[in-house]
């Protein structure tokens, strides 16, 4: 429950209002319970004692009182539940607003093995269960058991007998809840998790339906969803029968228990020879006793959301506990360009190396070029650049500034990056170009796509730069995909271009634009580039063959071919002489 | 059964207050006595457990049966997912098709087990209720102190209306913020690398707040229930009292009676209560069962009737012209391409130039344009999707692999592959050095939820995919595009090696791959602009020879070296 206890934490700024919520909330229930004492005086006091006539007109009197009493009760009862609805609902945006700020500052480690589904159901899914507990669960708690506590303590002090027997139900409610509570759990657990199943289940098909069908899957597909519907249809119809065994139908047949022992109660003290209860006192008690069951069912209800309320909380909180990245203070000013690995080594895990002995002197507008074979360490080295993760030993020094040092934002603001997936969000051409940065203007961005290649694509769009592409830009070929991409870098106007595979998907037409682009770009830049094909990258100033994640080969394209090594090989193959 | 059931249920429940309502009368006449007392609390307690027992019985069927049907729905959907083609998912979002196996679903079981039950529940309650009322007290009282309950329905139903409509524009805003999240988790990368975190922030902050509003709105309606039927329910009570005390003042009614008749009101409030929201949760139902018939209801547009089967894979494409469904230009213009089984087709072009929607011909995956596509003299209208596809294997651009290991991955192209068969498929691929450096073995788990591979691991394995099904044509469609120049080459020695005979279809960006293709087709804007065999184009004076010069030369064609 330590869960619940820090949910509360969150109330703590809208204390006043939550405050405010709960006096309010006093005033409603005292306004329910005075009601029926009303209409006991009714019946007390002007119909039963009339023996045969009544006076109507004080009758009349409270009747008018009685109205007053509701019309306050329902006007408190809104103003309580705005009242609360909203704190509530502030208390959640609140917490919305801290899981995203601190998952942006979550190292990327942490989005390496986790589907970017679930850290999304953590900031909206979760919170909005969380919401209801705010919003429905703890209002309905508070009224609930404030009503149930004054009406105990009413109908004590009208008949302590009544007030035994009502009682009597309490500890049975209690075992009830704990005996649910248990058996539901397993029902819930396996139906949730199903469901999940079943989600991920169709947004993987959905995703991979043309392999499904062109493979002729559909049916082993279709069996395996149907075999995770089953056991999700089998631990909601256990859960049917659990809950019609008892939720509201054992609530109301314990009201009527209640009431069954209550008429004993009464005749009792009608045949005793203690006094008999009046008319009055009697309506007045099955009433509160009526009242005292209602919340009861309310808080039954509430049970199953009360439960999912607090795993999700269990889960946000554990996001929330996963350790941010450091923020460094130091700041890169009159950065020129000039980079230094020095002796670093890294591991990913800690067990095995990716890189070793790594030294390079890339001066200012220089071009480096890393190749070598997949897993050779070339995109580990990228990683490092832009701090997506640090060497764990030796350094990288950004004009003689030690990368640790310096804020990751502030280093890669210096930095723009062109990844062999390329990322396209949802929204205008224009926006994928200059993201939210406003200080490029549209005309700048559309130079940038121009300066790229993108001329025949921006012709194709039918409303130019306004173009509305959808999500990961599914309309678009990889290869368009890619030309946006590098549109972006270079309209950020980078000190470092990273260009990580980044003409692996157009085709050699598309490249010869781009490589004449960055040729122009490049000048006062220094770039890294990641390729698969010699043939883009022998303009390099440096050219590093990695191998298992040791510097094999270093120097330009005519000193590796006079070496005569491995580099030469590669080229010699990729380049057949036709 | 159910609603015998529920009529007798409900019957049941009418005793308990009347045994009330008749004890007190007692007392207040005096004429209580101990056996009276016992028979009272007897027939109290048989009705109770009785009713226990009913109740139980009429809910299980009915949720029971509830869940059924929304698993026979949500069966048929998937099955029409399945056989839907890519024409669909392109104009359908895949978090909107979820939403409709997931919510809608469970509107849909709303209106089968808490709609019906509250539809037979209330109206036949509501009926035991008033007619109990009505014969046993009083129908005067009856009939004046009911006569306020009408209005609570109607205003229930009205909020229900805008509530709904509200909620649905919440809803929308939830949707927005939700992709908003997804968004900048799947894209941390680009996001941190740009430094977009605080207009990111910004963005994400603006969509909650949007959120909260229209929560709140769809709140302040919501909580007008409550206060409302206060409101309501007093004026019959103030109508019950008032007209009650007269009715006892005139002698036709005891106090007792009273009594009976208040609690019997109090327990018409739940049934009118839910009676409105009944209709909230039939039109919710309503709403979502149409957008699942939605889906169930669309016809595959490339039909699946077709019977004739082939033995040959000659390819020809005679002047085929195709326009994607979304598109607003031909895609395709006035192909023609003769191959014969067993011959290499090598298709490249410009990025947007159709080598992709050309192979998709191919698959039939969409409906066809003009012009002729033969197979083995066979139109490939008439011919049997399934039958078709059993003879094609295909890697397409976007690596798609499933949430399974490795093993799984690849035996998806044949799942009665033998393990010669699957070692051979995954030295072929020249992905076997890779799979020795995998944490488990072909046990690996990969896709979204297992290890992350790079984009060429992907690449092989989806080759291995194909190359196990064996196919009699196979399709590569730039599917070599992330892995390195030498493992391009001992792939491409594989393919060559292994599928002599068999017909193999290749779209690349680079010419080496397709160098060794019986025919190699030029592809700009959707028309061929040559074609022909590496040695014949690489002389003529084109595209073609321009790129090779360029690919020869490694780099700038201006610039030998």
């Amino acid at each position: 429950m330590t869960e619940i206890k820090r949910l509360f934490r969150y109330v703590i700024p809208y204390k006043w209002w939550f405050i405010l919520g709960i006096s309010l909330m006093i005033i409603a229930v005292a306004a329910e319970l005075l009601g029926p004492v009303v209409i006991m005086t009714i019946l007390d006091d002007y119909i039963s004692l009339g023996e045969g006539r009544v006076l109507l007109e004080p009758i009349i009197q409270l009747l008018i009182i009685y109205a007053v009493i509701k019309v306050v009760h329902a006007i408190v009862a809104y103003a309580t539940q705005i009242v609360l609805q909203n704190t509530g609902a502030r208390v959640v945006q609140g917490m919305r607003h801290e899981v995203f700020e601190h998952i942006q500052r979550l190292p990327i480690r942490y989005f390496d093995n986790l589907p970017a589904g679930k850290v999304v159901a953590r900031i909206t899914n979760d919170t909005e269960t969380i919401l209801q507990f705010f919003t429905v669960v703890l209002p309905t708690l508070l009224v609930s058991g404030l009503t149930m506590i004054a009406i105990t303590i009413a109908v004590f002090y009208i008949n302590v007998f009544s007030g035994v027997v009502m009682l009597l139900a309490v500890p049975l409610v209690i075992v009830w809840m704990i005996l649910y509570r248990k058996y539901s759990n397993d029902f819930n657990h396996t139906k949730r998790e199903r469901n999940s199943d079943m989600n991920a289940m169709i947004n993987e098909s959905i995703n991979g339906m043309p392999i499904i069908q062109v493979f002729n899957r559909e049916k082993q597909i279709y069996d395996e969803f149907g075999e995770i519907n089953e056991e999700y249809t089998k631990s909601a119809t256990n859960l049917v029968k659990l809950n019609s065994l008892t939720g509201h139908n054992l609530a109301s047949t314990l009201m009527s228990l209640v009431f069954a022992m209550m008429v004993l109660v009464f005749s009792m003290m009608y045949l005793s020879p203690t006094q008999a209860l009046s008319v009055g006192i009697m309506y007045l008690l099955v009433d509160y006793v009526t009242r005292f069951f209602n919340p009861l069912f309310d808080l039954v209800n509430q049970l199953e959301v009360f439960e999912q309320a607090r795993v999700a909380a269990v889960k946000v909180f554990e996001m929330i506990d996963e350790e941010e990245e450091p923020v460094e203070t130091g700041e890169l000013t009159d950065f020129d360009g000039r980079i230094v690995f020095d002796n670093v080594e890294f591991s990913y895990d800690g067990e095995n190396t990716v890189l070793q002995n790594i030294n390079m002197s890339v001066g200012q507008g220089e071009t480096v070029a890393l190749v070598g074979h997949t897993g050779s360490g070339k995109s580990s080295i990228i990683n490092l650049l832009l701090r997506f993760y640090d060497p764990t030993s030796g350094e990288i020094l950004f004009s003689d500034s030690n990368s640790r040092e310096i804020n990751k934002k502030n280093l890669r603001s210096y930095m723009s990056i062109v990844l062999q997936d390329p990322f396209i969000y949802a929204g205008t051409l224009l926006h994928n170009v200059r993201l939210n940065n406003t200080d490029i203007s549209e005309e700048q961005a559309k130079q940038a796509l121009i300066d790229v290649g993108g001329k025949d694509l921006l012709n194709r769009m039918e409303e130019g730069m306004d173009t509305y592409i959808p999500e990961r830009g599914a309309t678009l070929s990889l290869g368009e995909r890619q030309l946006i991409s590098f549109a972006r870098a270079l309209a950020f106007d980078p000190k470092v271009l990273v260009l990580d595979e980044a003409t692996s998907n157009v085709d050699s037409e598309t490249e010869q634009i781009i490589q004449h682009a960055m040729k122009v770009v490049s000048d006062s830049r220094t770039t890294f580039i990641i390729a698969h094909r010699l043939s883009t990258i022998q303009h390099a100033d440096q050219i590093v063959l990695l191998e298992k994640g040791i510097i094999k080969e270093q120097g330009n394209h005519q000193t590796l071919m006079a070496l005569g090594k491995d580099y030469r090989k590669m080229y010699d193959m990729q380049v057949v002489k036709g | 059964m159910i609603v015998l059931l529920l009529v007798a249920t409900n019957i049941l429940e009418v005793i308990p207050p009347q045994l009330i309502g008749r004890t007190i009368d007692a007392i207040n006449l005096e004429t209580l006595t101990f056996e009276m007392m016992w028979i009272i609390f007897g027939i109290f307690m048989f009705s109770v457990i009785l009713t226990y027992i009913m109740h139980y019985g009429w809910a299980y069927l009915l949720f029971g049966g509830a869940y059924k049907i929304e698993s026979i729905l949500r069966m048929k959907l998937m099955q029409k997912f399945l056989t839907l083609s890519p024409s669909f998912y392109e104009k359908n979002k895949t978090g909107d098709l979820m939403a409709k196996a997931t919510n809608d679903l469970r509107s849909v079981n709303m209106a089968t087990g808490f709609g019906i039950i509250t539809l037979l529940d209330s109206t036949t309650f509501m009926i035991t209720i008033i007619s109990v009322m009505a014969i046993t007290i009083s129908w005067q009282l009856t009939l004046v102190a009911l006569l306020p309950l009408p209005l609570l329905i109607i205003i229930e139903v009205q909020l229900g209306r805008m509530i709904h409509k509200n909620h649905t524009k919440a809803q929308e805003a939830f949707g927005t913020m939700n992709e908003s999240a997804l968004e900048v988790v799947e894209g941390v990368r680009m996001t941190r690398s740009y430094v977009q975190e605080d207009a990111e922030k910004e963005r994400f902050k603006g969509m909650t707040t949007s959120y909260l509003n229209k929560f709140m709105t769809v709140a302040k309606l919501e909580a007008l229930f409550q206060p409302l039927t206060i409101f309501v329910v007093s004026m019959s009570f103030i109508i019950a009292f008032g007209y009650g005390a007269v009715l006892v003042n005139n002698g036709t009614m005891t106090v007792g009676e009273v009594v009976s008749f208040n609690i019997y009101l109090n327990m018409l409030i739940w049934p009118m209560f839910a009676l409105g929201m009944l209709f909230n949760v039939m039109q919710r139902g309503n709403a979502s069962l149409d957008r699942i018939n939605d889906v169930l209801d669309k016809e595959d547009d490339v039909g699946d009737d077709a019977s004739e089967m082939l033995s040959d894979t000659t390819i020809d494409f005679d002047e085929v012209s195709f326009k994607y469904p979304s598109s607003h230009r031909q895609n395709l213009k006035n192909v023609t391409i003769n191959l014969n089984s067993g011959e290499s087709l090598g298709i490249v072009g410009k990025t947007g130039s159709g080598k992709t929607t050309l192979i998709k011909q191919l698959l039939k995956i969409y409906p066809p344009g003009t012009g002729q596509l033969v197979i083995d003299g066979i139109n490939i209208t008439k011919l049997n999707k399934k039958e078709l596809r059993e003879k094609i294997g295909y890697v397409s651009q976007e690596n798609i692999l499933f949430s399974r290991t490795v093993k799984e991955n690849i035996l998806f192209g044949n799942p009665n592959a033998t393990e010669a068969e699957l070692e051979a498929a995954i030295v072929n691929s020249a992905f076997d050095s890779d799979l020795a450096r995998m944490p488990k073995g072909l046990h690996t788990l990969v896709g979204e939820k297992g290890v992350a591979l790079s984009g060429g691991q992907k690449q092989r394995i989806s080759i291995a995919r194909s190359l196990i099904k064996d196919p009699d044509i196979l399709i590569l469609d730039d599917a070599l595009s992330a892995v390195d120049a030498k493992t391009e080459l001992r792939i491409i020695n594989n393919i060559k090696e292994t599928r002599a005979g068999k017909t193999t279809i290749i779209v690349t960006h680079r010419l080496s791959a397709v160098q060794h293709a019986d025919v190699i087709v030029v592809l700009d804007d959707g028309e061929i602009v040559e074609m022909g065999r590496h040695s014949t184009l690489s002389k003529k004076d084109g595209w073609y020879s321009e790129q090779n010069r360029y690919y020869l030369t490694g780099g700038d064609g201006d610039d030998r070296n």
